[in-house]
């Protein structure tokens, strides 16, 4: 995430004009770290995924903590850029292309981090000629791909409308559709860990209206880092008024998100089983780093979004930050918290380098603490597709015709 | 219809892990990859192959076999997305089919048998220059999913699976649990048994004598 805000906010040339050689610099830069990463991927799947650090007990890792982060970053862009235009509403001073073009590049991630997943990427056909229709592994695909298509439509539609070639009730039927499908685009992802029964943590019908509401949050976090920094860069001018409407959503969607959060932590624990080592994992467990992080962030970003002398720029920019740090922390709970409770854990096994992350201290040894943690080839493949993203992102600043139309 | 289960006595087995090794030889299974696997089952101390509780009084000591609990509600023929992992309609086997498997591991994390699917993270290597088991047994390939086929290979010449074989205590059972006539039919009708992590629901074809 770091990666795309500096490359956004990178491009800071004193005049006010955006564009230029900080512009292209920036491209250089997302181009080179984008080809760094498809020279690890290849050393990945040369030699191995051995060289990642997921294993057969907990077999994903940081990509697919990625692919929720960025499913949900997406989701929530087009939400926010959307909502507006389906209902007719007084939207947020013309940053909707923009929205949506980061929404885009956030698709584009997310199906980035599943590739880089697969154990055999040159397979993929596959799932179009032996589709098992009853995966929600195979909902999420359509769905992905059905969104992305409708992402660029929406798009282009905005684009033509502004042109007088495309009629606004035209607009405000695409950006329906495109909204509920943002919706459901969010929810599958949830059904792919929600319907598995094999991990409490993940088995629970809240998981997938919790998720929109995790889109919600760092989408409208991310949707906010971006316009600032856009507008710092010169390239829109945005009224403050709009900033704080989108503020007091941020901190609306982030209470909601840790409401939700609430309910799932004391459905689970109240009665004492299964569902209280969940608890205990998060709050007191190895996985409570990321727990607090996320709890007292949202706090602390709720607070400066709803306080109107703490509702200043600089300290927004950090809520909205503070928001997708926290929604990041939650993906990796979910994520590790789902192999973190290994069912067999309580017999003993003998464990070879291929069980789990952390085989050589037994079973007590490889849950003691956190059961994955990211190799550096992962970190490394993890941040090239980051680069892809920034490169996205920034080529379509250069070339789309995304600034707002002036009124 | 046939459907092909297996039924392990916990009170006979001695733990000595030739079945383990039985069905490594068999299946040519690459280094480090073991497709069934002996839990030592100490009171919740998580040791292997070693007493668990106080001595002398409150002592736990226990094996359990553990391999692809072959279920017939799998949880992993559902999810995966491309039908590599599938149930054989004719005799209930849960199958691998190595060809199609895109390695997204979707199955493993949906199977609560932890552990029991495992995936080839590099190239297969073996510590012998020559391939062991079974002729038919279907070459392993890197980032693909495996798991125990219920040795496919044998039981459709109608020969046992190769755990069985060799079990030293003679504590593996296997035949058609629709056949109220077969041995292990005969055996749950008359022993107690149970099955591993029944609220899951997935149904297991592996039954544990008690």
């Amino acid at each position: 995430m770091s990666e795309n805000i500096q490359a956004a906010s990178s491009p800071k040339a004193p005049a006010a004009k955006f564009g230029g050689t900080g512009l292209t610099v920036a491209i250089v830069a997302a181009a080179v770290v984008t080809v760094i990463g498809l020279v690890l991927w290849g050393i990945q799947l040369s030699g191995g995924m051995i060289q990642t650090n997921m294993r057969n007990m907990d077999s994903w890792g940081l990509y697919i903590t990625m692919f929720m982060f960025f499913v949900g970053l997406s989701a929530g862009g087009l939400i926010i850029s959307s909502i507006p235009k389906a209902f007719g509403m007084k939207g947020f001073g013309g940053i909707s292309k923009v929205a949506v073009w980061t929404s885009i590049c956030c698709t584009c991630l997310a199906i980035g981090y599943v590739v880089v997943d697969l154990g055999g990427p040159f397979r993929v056909w596959e799932l179009f000629v032996y589709s098992n229709l009853g995966s929600p592994l195979m909902w999420d695909i359509i769905v992905l791909f059905v969104y992305l298509i409708l992402s660029i439509v929406y798009l282009w539609a905005q684009v033509r409308h502004e042109a007088g070639r495309v009629s606004a009730t035209a607009l405000r039927v695409v950006s329906f559709i495109a909204l509920v499908c943002a919706v459901l685009v969010h929810s599958v992802t949830a059904w792919i860990f929600s319907l598995q029964q094999a991990h409490d943590m993940w088995h629970t019908a809240l998981m997938a209206p919790w998720f929109v509401s995790s889109a919600l949050v760092c989408g409208t976090g991310l949707v906010l880092v971006v316009v600032i920094a856009l507008r710092a860069a010169g390239y829109l001018k945005l009224e403050q008024a709009n900033i704080v409407k989108m503020a007091k959503m941020l901190g609306a969607f982030v209470c909601v998100d840790l409401y939700f959060f609430a309910c799932d932590l004391l459905t689970e624990g109240f009665p004492g089983g299964e569902g209280a080592n969940v608890v205990a994992m998060l709050t007191s467990g190895p996985l409570a780093p990321f727990f607090w992080i996320e709890v007292i962030g949202c706090i602390i970003a709720a607070v400066i979004c709803f306080v109107p002398s703490l509702r200043k720029t600089p300290a927004l920019v950090v809520a909205a930050l503070l928001a997708i740090v926290g929604i990041f922390c939650k993906r990796f709970q979910i994520l590790d918290g789902g192999f973190q409770i290994n069912n067999l854990a309580d017999y003993g096994m003998a464990l070879t380098p291929t069980s789990v992350t952390n085989w050589t201290d037994g079973m007590a040894g490889a849950y003691a603490g956190l059961v994955y943690t990211p190799s550096m080839l992962e970190l490394g493949i993890t941040v090239g597709v980051l680069g892809l993203g920034a490169l996205l992102l920034l080529l379509g600043l250069k070339f789309l015709p995304l600034k707002p139309v002036e009124d | 219809m046939t459907h092909y289960g297996m039924v392990i006595d916990t009170q006979k087995c001695i733990g000595c892990h030739v079945c383990a090794m039985a069905c490594k030889l068999e299946n040519n299974l690459p280094n480090d990859i073991w497709w069934n696997r002996i839990l030592t089952d100490n009171g919740g101390e998580a040791q292997f192959d070693m007493v668990g509780g106080t001595y002398p009084d409150d002592l736990h000591f226990g094996y359990l076999p553990v391999s692809c609990q072959h279920c017939e509600n799998p949880a992993c023929v559902k999810v995966c997305p491309v039908g590599a992992t599938y149930q054989d309609p004719e005799t209930g086997v849960v199958r691998q089919d190595y060809d199609k498997c895109i390695g997204c591991r979707m199955c493993m994390s949906a199977c609560p048998y932890t552990g029991v699917r495992s995936f080839n993270w590099e190239e297969p290597q073996y510590h012998m220059d020559y391939a062991t088991g079974g002729k038919d047994v279907p070459v392993h390939q890197k980032h693909v999913v495996e798991k125990c086929t219920f040795c496919y290979h044998r039981i459709s010449q109608g020969i046992e699976p190769a755990c069985m074989h060799l079990c030293v205590g003679r504590a593996r059972f296997w035949g058609d649990l629709d056949d109220p006539n077969s041995e292990v039919s005969q055996l749950l009708a008359t022993r107690e048994y149970k099955t591993l992590l029944p609220e899951r629901d997935t149904k297991p074809s592996v039954y544990y004598l008690v």
